[in-house]
């Protein structure tokens, strides 16, 4: 979920991003990707459909049990609708299996873990955002406000962020790494590291158009130039030696 | 295409984060976009009313079925915003024909229904491409994305219905009590007005939706080129070339008068200086190289103590599970007791062997046990409180710790010697005058503890104690006045000497002792 933080200098142009940036008491920027309408509203959609299901179950275990089984199915129905998505909001860090299914997580808006009267409070109030049908209000309150917030995250002081993937390591090109020249900021660093781990995405002719963009950096055009920037990728990803 | 005037961050997204950029997008752009929507839209309803007058569905329907040629040209707009470049109303609908122009037919034939319409829209609309290079162009955007691009026309479509259903449902709510409107009617299709009306409703829903649609389509469409060809990099690397650039033009004019021995102006040479400074300065060097280092590293890595290997051998019982589980009798009394209870008499149709009564009965028992547990929780969890509330005084603690050191003299009386006064004056004899008058004062405070309960607490002072005995002989009539006369004497004499270290009159002490035993005779 957190990344690496972008400096203030980077975004000089107020480009339009969904990160959501916090600060810490330590001085620390930490950033989180904001979750939209589209993928929560998906995500409840999951819910709700996991809901049902243990509700169909439940109905029919319980047909033979006669009016005591009624009760019983309405009080389960009554803790599902209320404190399912408490339940799993608190325990499971902050993710039902509805947004565990799109990566979503619900976090306090400061990106700490969402705490018991935070989830209570976000849950209660989907009574009103489901006004007047079908979650209306929720859905127009988190299309129109800034972090993407329905009414009870606004009164809960909580956002959804995606919780980022575990990733795979990925193959690296073969060359042999080389040390890179001084005086490249992180932003730069981090590019050279993202072009060498997607050589295998990016099609050749494109990797050598951006690589001899730097040719005042290797001083070697063509191929050289990419292998160049590749073994400095390498290098900043921890490389040394041949293999 | 400029990438460095692009008015959104680029950088690699998961495609879900891309739609929601693309719905941030929109907001920026809604009023402009819905509008630059709905009029050609408006256009088609109002041709079907005034054509079709008695059959308003239909008249939804061909504003429906013509939604993506309203698409085009929000698209065609926020596509020129996206680089920066603002259009105004009037100049956006100058260019309704040239955004329609690409295969029209087709997006209103048979890739009307398509589920990835405002993905695919810009590669007909921006790209510009058709046939077998378009089909070649979609399939490898869809590689990775058609998926979210289909739950996006999904839910969009869900949700223009739902707050359509939401309006309606608003309106209904808003309808004074006393209006007793027999709405019934207005919904079965009899009366046509408001069906026109309810469908141009549905119209102005779609409007509004359909920027976040197309936004949302467009930046999945942006994401996946972004990805694909790498801009975010392209982005960097062309800033990192520029400043390399500016460095390498500054730093010929500065390389110059280092390269000369002898610098003459001390301007150019703080020039370098700054040159310099502004680089980092590699490490100083290691006095081990780094093959010297590797050498030393892989000599440790072979040595003994990482390659310790340990055997354990023996025998061992393994636990064998008792299978057999006896219910304890008193389960089973209750299950037969829960089987045996009266059965409401409401419960006609409870046949025999029916298990419903059962399970109602360990239910009721569980709540009636939760519901008890729970009112035992909260009388011990606010116990503090009802003792107050009823005028309970809680006692002093009955049971109290007796203290075994004051003020870092040992009070125990295990710690003093048999016969006490003996000793103190063999130490007073010896010399250890301080050792004499502290022994004789440690043993009365001890004698006080345990006789006669005196409260002393670990934090008071000597003062402190000599008051609560004085204090004390109001209420005891143990404590004579002898006693605590005594006592106050001693302890002035004792501050005296171990504060201010002056030693008491041998017959002051030789008087002291007598008191002493005077006071504590009969327990000697």
């Amino acid at each position: 979920m957190l990344q690496s933080s972008r400096t203030q200098s980077e975004s000089e142009t107020n480009r339009l991003d969904t990160l959501y940036g916090t600060e810490t008491p330590e001085g620390i920027d930490l950033t989180a990707q904001l979750a939209g309408p589209v993928p929560r509203i998906l995500a409840y959609s999951v819910d709700l459909f996991y809901r049902s299901l243990i509700l169909l179950a439940l109905a029919i275990a319980l047909a033979f049990a006669d009016r005591a089984g009624w009760g019983i199915w309405l009080l389960t129905s009554f803790f599902l609708e209320w404190f399912y998505p408490v339940f799993f909001e608190v325990f499971k860090g902050g993710q039902t299996p509805g947004k565990k299914a799109f990566s979503l997580a619900v976090v306090n808006d400061n990106l700490t873990p969402v705490t018991w009267s935070a989830s209570i409070m976000r849950n209660l109030l989907r009574f009103a955002d489901f006004l007047p049908f079908g979650y209306c209000t929720g859905i127009l309150s988190m299309t129109c406000s800034r972090h993407f917030q329905r009414l009870g995250d606004f009164a809960a002081g909580t956002i959804v962020v995606y919780r980022e993937r575990h990733k795979d390591g990925v193959a690296l090109p073969d060359v042999s790494p080389a040390p890179p020249p001084r005086g490249l900021k992180l932003q730069d660093q981090q590019a050279i590291v993202s072009l060498t781990e997607r050589s295998s995405e990016l099609s050749s002719a494109r990797q050598q158009e951006l690589a001899d963009l730097l040719q005042p950096l290797t001083g070697k055009s063509g191929s050289a130039g990419l292998q160049q920037l590749q073994g400095i990728g390498r290098w900043l990803l921890g490389a040394r030696r041949e293999k | 295409m400029n990438l460095n005037q692009l008015t959104v961050e680029a950088r690699l997204r998961s495609n879900w984060e891309s739609v929601d950029l693309g719905i941030m997008l929109a907001r920026r752009h809604w009023a402009l976009m819905a509008s630059l929507w709905l009029l050609p839209a408006a256009v088609v309803y109002l041709l079907a009313v005034v054509l079709v007058p008695a059959s308003p569905n239909w008249g939804l329907m061909a504003a429906w079925w013509l939604k993506p040629v309203y698409d085009r040209l929000p698209l065609l707009v926020v596509s020129r915003q996206l680089f920066g470049e603002t259009i105004g109303w009037r100049q956006a609908l100058a260019h309704f024909r040239q955004a329609n122009a690409r295969d029209w037919l087709a997006w209103i034939s048979i890739r009307r229904l398509s589920f990835t319409r405002a993905f695919d829209m810009p590669v007909t609309v921006l790209e510009g491409s058709r046939g077998q290079v378009r089909s070649a162009r979609i399939s490898v955007l869809h590689r990775d994305s058609a998926g979210t691009a289909s739950w996006l026309h999904i839910v969009g479509a869900h949700v223009e219905m739902g707050l359509l259903l939401g309006i309606a449902a608003l309106s209904y709510l808003m309808l004074p009590e006393q209006l007793e409107i027999d709405w019934i009617p207005l919904l079965s299709t009899d009366v046509t007005l408001y069906t026109w009306i309810t469908n141009g409703v549905y119209l102005l829903v779609m409007a509004a939706v359909a920027p976040f649609y197309i936004c949302g389509g467009f930046m999945l469409y942006i994401g996946r080129r972004v990805a694909l060809e790498a801009w975010d990099i392209e982005i960097q690397f062309r800033k990192l070339r520029e400043r390399l650039e500016k460095q390498s033009a500054a730093g010929i004019g500065s390389k110059r008068p280092r390269a000369r021995a002898s610098a003459t102006t001390a301007l150019l040479l703080a020039c370098s200086f700054g040159v310099l400074l502004g680089n980092p300065t590699p490490a100083a060097a290691d006095p081990v190289t780094p093959s010297q280092a590797q050498e030393i590293i892989d000599e440790t890595l072979a040595g003994e103590e990482f390659h310790q290997r340990e055997e354990v051998s023996g025998w061992r019982l393994k636990e064998f599970e008792s299978s057999e589980f006896r219910y304890p009798e008193w389960l089973i009394a209750f299950v037969e007791w829960l089987e045996s209870r009266e059965i409401d008499s409401e419960d006609e149709h409870s046949e025999a062997g029916d298990i419903g009564p059962l399970l109602a009965g360990i239910i009721e028992v569980l709540l009636w046990v939760l519901a008890i547990s729970l009112v035992i929780y909260l009388l011990w969890h606010f116990r503090h409180h009802i003792r107050r509330g009823l005028g309970y005084k809680p006692k002093t603690a009955t049971e109290k710790s007796q203290p075994e050191t004051l003020f870092g003299l040992d009070v125990r009386r295990e710690s003093l010697p048999e016969d006490v006064t003996a000793e103190v004056q063999r130490l007073w004899r010896t010399g250890n005058q301080r050792e004499a008058l502290g022994l004789l004062y440690r043993a009365t405070l001890s004698n006080l503890i345990s006789r006669y309960a005196c409260d002393f607490q670990d934090h008071f002072t000597e003062s402190e104690c000599a008051q609560l005995v004085r204090e004390g002989a109001t209420q005891d009539s143990r404590l004579q006045p002898a006693l605590v006369h005594f006592f106050t004497l001693l302890t002035a004499t004792w501050q005296r000497q171990a504060y201010a270290h002056r030693a008491p009159q041998t017959a002051h002490l030789e008087s002291l002792c007598n008191q002493w035993r005077e006071v504590f005779r009969d327990e000697n």
